[in-house]
């Protein structure tokens, strides 16, 4: 794995600051904008982004644990 | 001319596809779909049914909601004559314009009859788009596709004749679940839009069928359940809990699947959750929602494939451990990829977000938070695996050294129009609710749902950030991922040589139990034979009549051991 392509590298870097400048945008955005969503617990503060956030954690760390339940080689049916 | 059912038209054209030149067959299959096309003009109402045993067939009955699912599927197939322009053969070409023509005809079919005919018609002209990958693993897939979509359409013709004695009538409209012929219709339309445990099929041959092929099966078949679900079953409790199932567990399974286009198989399904979800709520808002995405789904899933197709036509594979760092050489592609990734990760201005917002209202307004949150978290898996993980593992990620060729015109035309039609329904929500089955007068673009959309899509994006920084997030690996299929293609085999073994012991057993009385009464006769009783006390007759009537148990025995 030739994981140390200098262009790839800088522009993950670049990615993430520009994402990380997006959420503080987002939560300035919290107090100015009026949100209110579907039901009534969306209306919390910041709750898209927290549950969001929480969200995917919690689902990349339910696949972690369902590879050692459910991963097998690849020839597993041949 | 246009009271001849859609799609009909292109079963027939594709009986011709084979024997005409390579671009002359491309432009033909192109007016064929133009001209069943057509036929969506003729507005509501029964257009053509014909007598059969008495039985009245209608074979081409329109409404609102045809309309939108007519409409949509023959865009899908003239994409995928435009993507697959480059193909010489002509058996995929072939398949794929009798099988979008069967969907688009059992769309049409206003009873269950001529419904149960069009869907046997799509598992068995789709099949073929898996054949064609050629090999052994491809043949197998098939084989077990067919299998299920068979039965599905089996159960379909079980449901509706049970239905028929029931009710008297084969007409395909709203149903109540109950009776044994309608849960037999319910589980049939249930195998074909891959409820959780039905849908091994899905994610088993998808990816197994050729470039094209998976491209074109993405359409189809599972829609064709979600419009055959809206019809029958609106309003079905159950479909609410089922779709909230679908939408939340192949995400878990897309994210450690190293096979790009079986997780894009995964991420369909969850998206069927959605659409399931809404059409179990079935109220007007609801079923709008469910079309809507529907529709928006079918061209940002297909998107979605053409991207990684391009990507495997170039360099062979689509397997994330192989892939990375593309967005060099393909860079068309990759922007299409993104496009089709933020459309299914619902960012506003594109269509996933203007479809699944009315979902999302319609679960909204009717209270069930609780599965609300689920398809709210499910929308976060989705930015996940399709959004994130399709683009980043193909064109950045880490860098494979693959330098390919970007994608041949073709399938770049057939990206670009797609990716057009995700940002047209993403810009223009007001004309894209026109063609929905109710009128809907919502207004998906105002700052609070703007926020708050942007919210959970960076945040969990940040998520993906974070965890792929500090190494928490599942490398690819090299692997099979379980699935449901595995019930039918380890399980039962499994189980059934234990059983078949034991069976086999409790025969050996029974015979030898029987062998072994014959022999006893074998020694006792002679016993009795070579020591004759004398004296008076015993008379010969009686002697010979305790032979003969051992004799004849022995005999007995002996027949049937």
């Amino acid at each position: 794995m030739s994981n140390l392509n200098p262009n790839l590298k800088k522009m993950g870097n670049y990615a993430s600051i520009a994402l990380v400048v997006i959420g503080i945008t987002l939560i300035i955005a919290e107090f100015f904008v009026h949100r209110h969503g579907e039901i009534a617990l969306e209306d919390l503060p910041l709750f898209p982004a927290i549950y969001g956030f929480a969200a995917s954690v919690f689902i990349v760390v339910v696949g972690i644990g369902l590879r050692h339940l459910l991963m097998r080689k690849e020839d597993y049916y041949d | 001319m246009t009271d001849i059912t859609p799609g009909i038209l292109m079963i027939i054209a594709a009986v011709f596809v084979p024997y005409l030149p390579h671009h002359i067959r491309q432009i033909f299959m192109l007016g064929a779909i133009a001209l069943s096309a057509f036929s969506l003009s003729a507005g509501a109402g029964i257009h053509w049914s014909v007598s059969v045993l008495g039985q009245e067939l209608i074979l081409h009955n329109a409404d609102n909601l045809t309309l939108p699912f007519g409409i949509i599927f023959h865009i899908a197939a003239a994409l995928n004559v435009i993507y697959g322009w480059h193909e010489k053969k002509a058996m995929e070409h072939t398949a794929g314009l009798a099988y979008a023509g069967a969907a688009i005809a059992a769309v049409h079919a206003g009873d269950l009859i001529t419904l149960f005919i069009w869907w046997e018609a799509t598992a068995i002209t789709s099949v073929f788009l898996i054949l064609a990958s050629g090999t052994e693993r491809a043949n197998k897939a098939a084989m077990r596709y067919l299998l299920v979509q068979v039965a599905s359409g089996v159960m379909l013709l079980a449901g509706a004749s049970l239905y028929w004695r029931e009710v008297g009538s084969l007409a395909f409209g709203a149903m109540e679940l109950g009776s044994l012929g309608t849960w037999l219709i319910f589980l049939a339309f249930g195998i074909k839009a891959a409820f959780p445990l039905l849908n091994g099929w899905l994610q088993d041959a998808y990816p197994e069928a050729t470039i094209l092929g998976t491209v074109m099966l993405s359409a189809f078949t599972t829609k064709l359940a979600i419009y055959a679900f809206a019809r029958g079953f609106a309003g079905t409790e159950y479909l609410i809990w089922i779709g909230a199932a679908m939408t939340a567990f192949p995400v878990f399974f897309a994210v450690i699947e190293n096979d790009l286009r079986r997780v894009l198989a995964y991420s369909l399904n969850n998206q069927l959750g959605f659409m399931i979800v809404a059409i179990g709520i079935g109220t007007e808002l609801a079923i709008n929602g469910a079309v809507a995405h529907a529709f928006a789904h079918i061209i940002y899933k297909a998107l979605l494939f053409m991207s990684i197709g391009s990507v495997m036509y170039r360099v062979g594979t689509a397997k994330a451990t192989e892939l990375g760092g593309l967005y060099k050489s393909m860079p068309l592609t990759m922007i299409f990829c993104i496009i089709g990734a933020m459309s299914i990760s619902a960012f506003p201005l594109f269509s996933g977000f203007t479809a699944k917002a009315v979902i999302m209202k319609a679960v909204g307004y009717e209270g069930l938070v609780f599965v609300y949150l689920v398809l709210l978290a499910a929308s976060a898996g989705v930015l996940h695996h399709s959004g994130i993980k399709i683009p980043y593992f193909t064109f950045f990620g880490h860098d494979s050294g693959l330098r390919p060729k970007e994608a041949p015109f073709n399938m770049l035309a057939a990206m670009a129009i797609a990716s057009v039609l995700c940002i047209a329904i993403g810009v223009m929500p007001t004309q894209f609710y026109q063609i929905l089955p109710y009128s809907l007068d919502y207004q998906p673009y105002d700052a609070s749902h703007i926020v708050g959309q942007f919210q959970l899509v960076i945040f969990a994006m940040l998520a993906f950030t974070f965890l792929m920084r500090f190494g928490f997030y599942p490398p690819e690996i090299v692997s099979t991922v379980l699935n449901s299929d595995w019930i039918y293609r380890r399980l039962i085999p499994r189980m059934g040589s234990p059983v078949l073994a034991a069976a086999n012991k409790l025969s050996v057993m029974g015979n030898n139990i029987i062998v072994s009385s014959a022999k006893k009464i074998m020694s006792g006769t002679l016993y009795v034979y070579q020591h004759p009783l004398t004296g008076p006390v015993a008379p010969g007759p009686a002697a010979i009549a305790l032979l003969a009537l051992l004799m004849s148990v022995l005999l007995l025995v002996n027949l049937f051991s």
